[in-house]
């Protein structure tokens, strides 16, 4: 990620190594309202007309400024009329909500590379973009190590920047804390639609959970980019706290050897249930379900069940948990009873109530589709997963990953949600 | 409604003045505050009227610097703090916030002093009086709007009649007191260009530039009445320095004759009783009481507003507290860091009130410079920036009181000749 700070007064180079001069300003064309592109660089130091230097020219900007090509063959940027200079017009100005409160200022802003181009992507109004301008960002950084706390850097997407009008503050087009309460999906689409430059600067701020979350809800290509740029380790993290059938999905699209890598430094029981998962082929019931269920021994009376489930891990780590699927000591499915039934019913009936040989099932390897029609034909929220041979209930295919086959995500997206989550 | 009948023109006019009245007047009174006042008494105490051209100087000087940040607050609608970062950076806005931050709590730390000093004179226990003054202040900046906390304000500041009283009680000759100030005579001696740098650096101050020109964009005021801003800003200025001169008429009137030199504020009250009558005693005191008080509230308000502003977040009198969290918890930590250090006994006071006066002394020329640079901007000011003749004098000041400072600095560290 580069900064507005670690670029001003930076030498300049051309492509031949000769110093040009040194960025005493960047202008970006301030028609583009999500992710205005960089348009010139603006020297300081530079012989005459070569003081603006247009953006496409820029080799690159990290770890050192270089240009394309020779300092002979430079052509001098026009100004346009629409460009924005950054360090003079936005850095350090004022950031104001939607009702023009004072929100905070602006310490930083976020370049990022698309391709051969730059953009201005975001706000960095957190103390840390405050203390690497002072040139004390490491020393924030072991104060909040001292304190156990991650030095967090709060990114604001300039599309949520209004456009800057004469002296005036910059205005937030969303109010504060509807930009740190947004749901983990809006964001997720706001990522959709930015660079995976972007994405990663954005998610780096967020805790490895609500990461997660936002992942969950992601296209493959940012997921993968995202995930890419992390540091292993905590790409790793962040896998564990998703759930073990959308991370396996995620692996499964990496390369071996990432895969295996970040498999590695998993938790070992969060490593091994998505593990299983990934033996199974993409499309199969396997290969969608989620390992993660309510279940309760079937021998148990209602009140039992209820205990069971509120100290269950596996419990409380299910999504819905709409059924909870009753089994014997080898793991054998015996029955299954709605939570709704287990709750309303009286406390000491036994549950051989919901016992039934019967339950509409799948196996690992049962294709996708054909959980999805059995979820529609018998209007479920989840299909038990049952290995053949051992008859052991080894995961459920949810309703909404079963109709992942059905409808695109895109078209999921626009469905009303049935988790509250 | 309509009126019956009419006030006379003249009444009229001072209703109209009343309205105009109250940032400048609020600064200018605040910067005779516990210190100042214990600098102007000692300094009559010592070396009498001929004190006083300084002080003409020196109303000069601040009604200059004053009107700059009044014009910045009125034309930008911003405060200094604001100005600074938006023009110098991150580094000089965290230097001067660093600066200001210590300068101020060592300052109101002297206002809590001031109120402690007072209170035992009349025979009350600290531990009574500095809690109650910050309680007291502390509520009404907390629960009051700009409009109310400006009135408490202003009432505060009529305290510094009970001087122009006492004065009156004395009954000094005017001529000579007249002769005196208009001839200017020097001392090269370090006592006395050190009493004239403490003059200096109590009533041309960075807390009051920064007060000022927020307490003014705060405000809100017209642009097309800037006239009457200034007004505010050149009567308060010369009030606040008739106010000056008139402590120093008092010591210098019945001290300096005698030959009786006083090390504080409170010496000075005392030693006033038996010359020219208790009364004049307590009215001393009850006017370096008004005086701690506004201070007290003015001080820990300049700094909150600067590090607010320096940093973005929100800040005025008019938010409730919920809005401007950041605001008002900077505004009762100051006071609470304060009034702790008064009341725990074995601290150095004095030692502290040292530290933040260097540390002052640092900053006032800088920020001088930078309001100089800030109110010559024309991307800032527009039509507004600063007269030829008030560069002049604004360069000439920033270069007297650098070398005064380096000098005084120079003194204070090196040990006493």
């Amino acid at each position: 990620m580069i900064y507005l700070s670690q670029l001003i007064d930076q030498k300049v180079w051309d492509g031949f190594g000769h110093v040009v001069g040194k960025i005493d300003d960047i202008m970006v064309n301030a028609t583009e309202k999500s992710a205005p592109p960089l348009s010139a660089l603006v020297l300081k130091g530079a012989p005459e007309n070569k003081t603006m230097i247009d953006a496409q020219s820029i080799a690159s900007l990290w770890p050192s400024v270089t240009l394309k090509t020779d300092i002979t063959k430079l052509v001098p940027y026009t100004p346009k009329g629409h460009e924005l200079l950054l360090k003079q017009r936005v850095l350090d100005q004022q950031i104001v909500d939607t009702e023009g409160k004072r929100l905070v200022r602006v310490n930083d802003l976020q370049i990022a590379r698309k391709g051969e181009q730059f953009f201005l992507t975001g706000v960095d109004a957190s103390a840390n973009g405050l203390l690497r301008r002072l040139g004390l960002e490491k020393v924030g950084k072991s104060i909040a190590r001292t304190f156990k706390k991650e030095a967090k850097t709060h990114v604001i997407p300039w599309e949520f920047v209004a456009s800057i009008e004469h002296d005036d503050p910059l205005r937030l087009s969303v109010s504060q804390s509807r930009l740190v309460q947004m749901p983990p999906a809006d964001i997720a689409a706001i990522l959709d639609n930015l660079d995976s430059h972007t994405s990663k600067a954005l998610l780096q701020g967020f805790p490895n959970e609500e990461l997660a979350d936002t992942l969950e809800q992601s296209s493959q290509e940012v997921q993968q980019a995202v995930l890419s740029h992390l540091h292993p380790e905590r790409a790793a993290d962040v896998l564990e706290e998703m759930d073990p059938d959308e991370a396996a999905d995620i692996l499964a699209d990496m390369d071996d050897q990432t895969s295996e890598r970040l498999l590695t430094l998993m938790e070992d029981d969060d490593a091994e249930e998505v593990r299983t998962l990934l033996g199974y082929p993409e499309t199969s019931s396997g290969g969608i379900m989620t390992t993660e269920f309510a279940w309760v021994p079937y021998t148990y009376n209602v009140e039992q069940a209820l205990t069971h489930l509120r100290s269950s891990e596996e419990a409380l780590e299910d999504e819905f948990m709409y059924y909870v699927y009753l089994l014997d000591e080898q793991e054998r499915l015996k029955g299954v009873v709605s939570l709704r039934d287990l709750v309303t019913a009286p406390l000491d009936q036994p549950l051989s109530k919901w016992i039934d040989d019967d339950i509409a099932q799948v196996t690992p390897l049962t294709p996708q589709e054909e959980a999805a029609y059995l979820v529609a034909k018998y209007d479920l929220m989840a299909l038990p997963v049952v290995e053949p041979e051992s008859k052991k209930m080894i995961g459920i295919v949810t309703v909404d990953d079963a109709l992942d086959t059905v409808l695109p995500t895109a078209w999921k997206k626009k469905l009303p949600r049935f988790s509250g989550k | 409604m309509k009126r019956q009948f009419k006030f006379p023109f003249w009444l009229r006019r001072i209703f109209l003045f009343f309205t105009i009245i109250g940032p400048g007047l609020i600064t200018a009174s605040a910067d005779n505050d516990a210190p100042g006042i214990a600098t102007y008494s000692i300094s009559g105490a010592k070396y009498g009227y001929g004190f006083l051209w300084i002080i003409v100087l020196i109303t000069v000087g601040e009604v200059l610097v004053q009107e700059m940040a009044a014009r910045m607050g009125a034309v930008t609608g911003k405060g200094t703090a604001d100005l600074i970062r938006e023009r110098f950076g991150v580094r000089t806005s965290a230097f001067a916030m660093a600066c200001l931050l210590l300068a101020n709590i060592g300052t109101t730390l002297a206002q809590f002093a001031g109120v402690a000093a007072v209170g035992e004179l009349f025979g009350i226990s600290r531990f009574l009086t500095v809690p109650l003054a910050g309680l007291l202040i502390g509520l009404i900046i907390l629960r009051g709007n700009y409009k109310n906390i400006e009135t408490v304000l202003l009432i505060l500041c009529l305290s510094a009649f009970s001087y122009v009283i006492t004065v009156f009680v004395i009954k000094p000759d005017w001529g000579i007191i007249l002769k005196e100030a208009l001839t200017p005579t020097i001392k090269l001696e370090s006592d006395y260009l050190l009493a004239v740098l403490a003059v200096i650096g109590t009533t041309i101050t960075p807390w009051g530039i920064f007060y000022l020109q927020a307490s003014i964009a705060d405000k809100g005021t017209d642009l097309k009445d800037y006239n009457h801003t200034r007004l505010d800003v050149v009567f308060g200025s010369v009030w606040g320095n008739i106010i000056s001169a008139f402590i120093i008429i008092t010591t210098a009137a019945t001290l300096y004759p005698k030959g009786i030199l006083v090390n504080s504020a409170e010496e000075a009250a005392m030693a006033l009783s038996p010359l020219a009558g208790s009364f004049s005693s307590i009215l001393f005191s009850v006017g370096m009481l008004g005086a701690s008080l506004l201070a007290v509230s003015v001080l820990p308000l300049s700094t909150t507003y600067a590090m607010c502003e320096a940093f973005g977040f929100e800040r005025g009198l008019n938010r409730p507290v919920k809005e401007a969290p950041v605001f008002y918890s900077i505004f009762v930590g100051i006071m609470v860091i304060s009034m702790l250090f008064v009341l725990i006994p074995g601290i150095p006071l004095f030692r502290i009130m040292l530290l933040s006066q260097s540390v002052n002394a640092i900053l006032l020329p800088v920020i001088l410079l930078l309001v100089l640079s800030l109110a010559n901007d024309r991307n800032i000011m527009g039509e507004w920036t600063n007269k030829r003749f008030a560069n002049v004098l604004g360069y000439a000041l920033t270069g007297l009181i650098f070398v005064a400072t380096i000098a005084l600095l120079v003194g204070m560290f090196l040990p006493a000749a």
